[in-house]
């Protein structure tokens, strides 16, 4: 196969970077902080709005109901771990995660169960609502983590 | 600092006058990736909310660096990225791209390779870990490849490293000083 290199050229960025001023990066760092922990309030209200987009959600009755339904419940679980985001929700991003995998693992062999997504918008509910240090939210997310390696282990 | 990785925090950057465009459909992911821009001293000069607006301001005006999600309706953040490696816009077709995601489908992950990005962040992201990449891409030396209907950095880092491996190569090097460190201050004697 024919490969062509193009030499690299010096990015304007990378003259940018090192010229005179600027801030350390430890300075820069505090800033984004400073910056991000002012959205914090929002984050909350946003990931409730996507809980809320999923636990909306009818199962479909149609196949090409189902395509749509799923792209949404997709990009639904997508909003959830774009709005938790650096906000300290880890496990509410984990959880997501999982149902991503589940909704992009689904094959014709391998179709979604819908059962999951009412139990999937409770669970995140149940994360926002609970303290961060309880010990349910580590149950939650066991639970859903071992249900989505069941799923996964289903062949496909 | 907690959450620094692979950059010193006394080292000086300055990203102030560097012409960047974040491009996501979602308005509060956007928020997200300009304040932490702005933290760095970056100002989003185009924040776009989809891949049709980002290419009608590239075909125009030249960026320093694009920010963009995977994730979007109608033409993804792998599609534009394609799209703009392949343009022949320049200097755009060669700026620094980050790419940002929540969650990459399997049947994306090639594209995610393939598409011409220097590099894909997986959300949520801390301000350190896209600060990281940012300077990376930044001193990003690679040659830029046309392989098949790849057009992009070389994805072989063969002079220019990783971020990850910069990472376990610092902290390899901290804990071989601290070591010495301690050795010559007698520690645990």
């Amino acid at each position: 196969m024919t490969v062509i290199t193009h030499a690299r050229r010096k990015s304007r960025l990378s003259k940018i970077i090192d010229d005179a001023g600027g801030v350390s990066v430890g300075v820069a760092l505090s800033r984004a902080k400073a910056n991000l922990d002012s959205l914090a309030p929002r984050s909350l209200a946003e990931v409730a709005a996507r809980i809320a987009e999923l636990s909306a959600l009818q199962p479909p009755e149609t196949p090409e109901q189902e395509v749509a339904t799923l792209g949404l419940a997709y990009r639904a679980a997508n909003g959830v771990i774009d709005s938790a985001g650096p906000f300290d929700m880890a496990d509410v991003c984990a959880v997501a995660l999982g149902l991503c995998d589940l909704i992009d693992a689904v094959t014709p062999q391998r179709p979604f169960d819908w059962r999951v997504l009412p139990v999937y918008a409770q669970s995140l509910q149940l994360l926002l609502a609970l303290p961060q240090d309880a010990e349910a939210r580590r149950k939650v997310r066991d639970s859903l983590d071992k249900m989505v390696d069941r799923k996964l282990a289903q062949p496909g | 600092m907690s959450g620094l990785e692979g950059l010193r925090e006394s080292a000086v950057i300055n990203l102030t006058g560097a012409v960047t465009m974040v491009v996501d459909d979602s308005p509060f992911g956007l928020d997200i990736t300009a304040s932490a821009l702005l933290g760095f001293g970056i100002k989003t000069r185009y924040a776009c909310h989809s891949a049709a607006e980002a290419m009608e301001i590239l075909k125009d005006h030249p960026i320093d660096l694009l920010v963009v999600d995977t994730e979007m309706p109608d033409m993804d953040g792998y599609e534009l990225v394609r799209w703009l490696r392949r343009s022949g816009l320049d200097p755009n077709a060669f700026a620094p791209v980050i790419m940002t995601a929540a969650h990459v489908r399997r049947s994306r992950v090639t594209e995610a390779r393939d598409c011409g990005a220097n590099f894909v962040i997986t959300k949520p992201f801390s301000a350190a870990s896209l600060l990281e990449r940012i300077v990376f891409v930044a001193r990003d030396s690679r040659p830029f490849l046309e392989v098949g209907d790849y057009f992009g950095p070389d994805r072989r880092f063969r002079e220019g490293r990783a971020p990850g491996d910069e990472r376990r190569a610092d902290v390899l090097r901290k804990l071989r000083h601290e070591a010495e460190k301690n050795a010559a201050a007698g520690v645990g004697e």
